[in-house]
């Protein structure tokens, strides 16, 4: 019995032992198991996650490539540096308080901060948002001094646009904007959240040109973001930059020449499409876009009655008004309805299909030059309607009109060139004869832009050759065009003297008469006005004038220069907008006329 | 009291798998800490040697004078627990620390081991083919005294660890269908209440994260996926000792702690994994080999209960670093940083080898 209670039966409890080892056994195999699958298998995966979390990647931007006038020695578009603090959401636990400590420190709303983050929620958590701009050397050393204790929030180095002549050529240069959510998902995947990118004028055309190739430093970092040392350093390779065709003089003329007026100048060489001057007016300050997070000023210049962001040479459309006999009278001699000998009489007035036409005076029997020289209404009403509706629209397509120039900058509208079959389409009437008198005159439904005016005079001052207006400079410009207008030049050298005539001759366009320049040239003044147009001349109690246009190319017989001027409610455009070419055209001279022997004459 | 030992009776092959596992947590400590102030890996090579030197007093004592000590034991820890808790509410964090003057370290992991004695004491004279009703909740009461007294400090981690042993102590009793339907309800109700009145919020997080670690990669479940990352990213034979990118960068929390297996996997990769596997599968073979080799019920559940009180930190320690279980804060035995885990696995050891020591002793 003693020994029974000393060596008691414990075999139950030692199996049971047994049982509960073979468990820990098969919990071992499985474990050998886990971990062959997370380091062998997996290894690939953690491996680049390690890797992630230990290095970090800074971009270094590249300085935006400047803009040069035609000498390629004028900076129109230049770099400074400036700083910006960026936020990392993926090195915050609490977004609140970095939040809240993020606008302490940058003296802003912790709301805004909120809602500039929140418009980036899709981006991945390590890529650094933008939350202030322009900061302040105060606001640098506050940040930095947190770095260790705050690694959300950092200061990032950035190349800053600069305009250096302000508003100088705004329309053409354009401006930048910051990268909305969705350009970033779609057209521009490479950048980062808070990239500007050309939102217009050259800048966007040309934005991949302009942007460089960003560098790359990468560091090693520790948990908590500390730089422990450098692995790779790719350096930014800036973009060398882009000559444009404008010249300084011709564009500050330009502009000046606007200055208070509202209105749209073209300048360009009708021998490349170079485009040398142009200006819009009103106009804007595009450094005003280059700060981020002013909403006020940018809702201010969208809003503003007079539009300064509208570039009225490329989007503006306006009535060609009489500067169209250009067309009518390239179209009615190409087209035989009329010959450099038809001649037709003018009394004043006319009745057409039964409607009574009128004339700007009672010019008698004239033939093509002088009818140009004259402006004369009654000569085109009958080329008008010799020629037809079709034919006209023909010949305005063929030499430009209702379609873009192509230009290198976005934006630019089509125009309109009316026919039956767009009336039938649009307004679901049928065409009548008595539009087609307006028509020839300019008038009627036919829209314009002043750079296809322009682009129309450099077809008549190279005798029918048609160029795309451009303002990229060098070899890679294009040059000519894939639309020949298949004109004669012997009936183009008739409405040239027709021009020659309007201005030295004592017709329309004397107003923009150079000495020893030979300016050939068409002035026109449109009626036409829309309502709204209408309503804000009345509520700026100003006087319901007509918009006034000018022309012409200089000169003559080695054409150089082509200049077209629109000035709104200008009046007349003989009194107007002539002026403002001859002007320009003096300037051409003066610089460039003695380069060019043939010139001056 | 004292005894007389035969040093040839001593198994010193457990010692030597004790020595070997703790001299491997001291080179994983040296690389998970040595960038740090403190001398970590230093205190835990003074804190093996005092253990040792413990082990040692430990086996001049017969284990079965010691079980008629233990209830005066088990009362003194238990009031130790309470001071500790009400004195605790002064101080800020987790209260299981004492100060040095005190008991030198941490009280509740000592308390195993007196949870393992006095459970054995519980079932040493305990004869019935299953366990009964009333040796249930007798056991259940002993365990769950000093349990919820570290639960509350709030250590919920170690209160978890004690909670196997009287599980353990059940099965060896014998479960039969019937005790084992009624824990598992046990068990599911006091889950539910647990979830719905007791378990903080953080705690909770922490459970919702083994489900998803990546649900908030920033916050709880960071400290997985970073572990997940060191081990994955440390492949087959490893970054190199003090070369782990997550460790050495401070990517792992925890490291010399709770997390000391990932500075493992990082720096020696799966090789160092098995190895290390391997050796610590060769200590608790070692010590649940000893079950066979026991005298009396006592000593069989005093072995028994030690191999469970190592093991089951270790499992759910292994398992919590790769997400397949719920981040609490076990450390590994023997691996892990830690005077007073360290002690109370020497001790441990320490009645495994007591009580092979005495298994042909004589009444």
């Amino acid at each position: 019995m003693c020994a029974d209670r000393i060596y008691e039966d414990l075999s139950p409890l030692r199996k049971r032992s047994r049982i509960v080892w073979l468990a820990i056994e098969i919990a071992f195999a499985g474990l050998v198991f886990f971990y062959w699958k997370i380091q062998v298998l997996d290894y690939r995966k953690y491996w680049a996650q390690a890797e992630a979390n230990r290095t970090r990647e800074i971009a270094l931007p590249a300085p935006r490539g400047v803009l040069t006038d035609r000498t390629g020695k004028i900076l129109l578009a230049d770099n400074r540096a400036s700083f910006k603090a960026s936020f990392i959401r993926e090195n915050t636990k609490d977004f609140e308080g970095s939040i809240r400590e993020a606008g302490r420190l940058l003296d802003l709303d912790p709301a805004i901060i909120r809602e500039r983050i929140e418009k980036y929620r899709s981006l991945p958590a390590f890529r650094s948002i933008v939350v202030k701009d322009e900061l302040s050397l105060k606001e640098v050393t506050l940040i930095e001094a947190r770095r260790g204790e705050r690694p959300e929030l950092i200061v990032e180095t950035e190349p800053k646009r600069l305009y250096p002549f302000g508003a100088f050529a705004a329309h053409a240069l354009g401006y930048l904007q910051e990268l909305t959510p969705d350009e970033l998902r779609t057209i521009y995947k490479g950048r980062r959240a808070g990239d500007m990118v050309g939102k217009s004028g050259v800048e966007a055309t040309y934005e991949n040109d302009l942007v460089g190739r960003e560098g790359q430093l990468v560091e090693v970092v520790d948990s908590i973001g500390r730089k422990r040392s450098e692995r790779e350093n790719v350096e930014p390779k800036p973009s060398p930059g882009l000559r444009l065709t404008l010249d300084f003089d011709l564009q500050a003329k330009a502009q000046d020449l606007l200055k208070g007026k509202e209105g749209a100048v073209v300048v360009l060489s009708p021998q490349t499409g170079e485009i040398l001057a142009l200006a819009s007016s009103p106009t804007f300050d595009p450094n005003k876009f280059i700060n981020r997070f002013t909403p006020e000023e940018w809702v201010g210049l969208i809003a503003s009655p007079d539009k300064p962001l509208l570039n009225r040479a490329v989007q503006g459309l306006y009535s060609p008004g009489s500067t169209f006999k250009i067309v009518m009278a390239t179209g009615g001699l190409e087209s035989g309805a009329i010959t450099a000998a038809t001649s037709f009489f003018c009394g004043g007035k006319i009745e057409i299909y039964g409607h009574e036409f009128s004339c700007m005076g009672s010019h008698g029997a004239l033939t093509l030059p002088d009818a140009i020289r004259f402006s004369c209404n009654i000569f085109f009403y009958n080329v008008g309607r010799r020629m037809g509706i079709e034919t006209i629209a023909d010949y305005a397509r063929r030499m430009g009109l209702g379609r873009k120039t192509g230009i290198d900058i976005p934006g630019e509208a089509t125009g309109l060139v009316p026919t039956p079959e767009w009336k039938k389409k649009t307004q679901k009437a049928v065409w009548f004869p008595g539009e087609t008198i307006s028509v020839a005159i300019g008038q009627g439904p036919l829209q314009v832009t002043p750079l296809q005016i322009a682009a129309v005079t450099a077809v008549v001052a190279n005798r029918g050759r048609a160029i795309i207006p451009h303002f990229l400079a060098g070899e890679t410009a294009p040059a000519g065009t894939d639309a020949d207008p298949g004109l004669s030049a012997a009936n183009v050298e008739q409405v040239v003297e027709g021009m020659w005539r309007s201005v030295n001759a004592g017709g329309s366009g004397q107003g923009a008469q150079v000495q020893g320049f030979e300016v050939c040239g068409k002035t026109g003044s449109t009626q036409t006005m829309s309502r709204e147009q209408a309503d804000r001349i009345s509520a700026q109690s100003k006087q319901r004038k007509t918009h006034s246009w000018f022309t012409g190319f200089a000169p003559r017989n080695d054409p150089q220069i082509v200049v077209s001027v629109l000035i709104e409610f200008g009046g007349l455009g003989g009194a107007t907008a002539a002026p403002v070419a001859k002007e320009l055209f003096g300037i051409y001279k003066d610089k460039y006329a003695r380069s060019h022997p043939s010139a001056g004459n | 009291m004292l005894d007389r030992i035969h040093p040839r009776e001593i198994d010193w092959v457990l010692i030597g798998l004790l020595l070997v596992n703790s001299a491997i947590g001291l080179v994983l400590v040296q690389s998970a800490s040595h960038f740090l102030h403190g001398g970590f890996a230093v205190r835990q090579a003074v804190w093996i040697l005092a253990s040792l030197i413990l082990l040692f007093l430990l086996l001049t004592v017969d284990y079965k004078i010691l079980m008629g000590f233990v209830p005066y034991i088990y009362v003194f820890l238990f009031l130790v627990l309470l001071v500790i808790l009400v004195l605790g509410k002064a101080e800020r964090g987790a209260k299981s620390w004492v100060g040095l003057a005190f008991m030198g370290g941490q009280p509740s992991e000592l308390a195993k081991v007196v949870v393992i004695l006095m459970l054995a004491r519980v079932f040493a004279e305990f004869k019935s083919r299953y366990v009964t009703a009333a040796a249930t909740v007798l056991s259940g009461a002993v365990t769950a005294g000093p349990l919820l007294l570290i639960a509350l400090q709030p250590d919920l981690g170690t209160a978890l660890s004690i909670a196997p042993l009287w599980l353990g102590s059940l099965v060896l009793a014998g479960l039969n269908r019937r005790t084992l339907v009624i824990i598992l309800i046990a068990v599911v109700v006091l889950s539910f209440f647990s979830w719905q009145f007791l378990l903080k919020d953080y705690q909770k997080t922490r459970l919702k994260t083994i489900i998803n670690p990546l649900q908030d990669p920033r916050g709880s479940g960071y400290h997985v996926l970073q572990s997940k990352i060191a081990i994955g990213s440390g492949g087959v034979v490893g970054k190199g000792f003090m070369k782990g990118s997550q460790s050495q960068l401070r990517f792992l929390p925890a490291r010399h702690t709770d997390f000391i297996f990932s500075v493992l996997g990082e720096e020696f990769g799966f090789l160092g994994v098995c190895v290390v596997l391997g050796a610590y599968f060769l200590l608790l073979a070692r010590i649940f080999r000893a079950v066979g080799q026991t005298r009396d019920r006592a000593g069989l559940y005093i072995v028994f209960l030690c191999g469970c009180m190592v093991t089951v930190p270790f499992m759910v320690n292994v398992l919590m670093i790769i997400g397949l279980f719920p981040v609490t804060g076990v450390p590994i035995p023997l691996l892990s940083y830690g005077g007073s885990s360290l002690l109370s696995t020497y001790l441990a050891v320490g009645l495994v080898l007591n009580v092979k020591l005495r298994r042909f002793a004589y009444v």
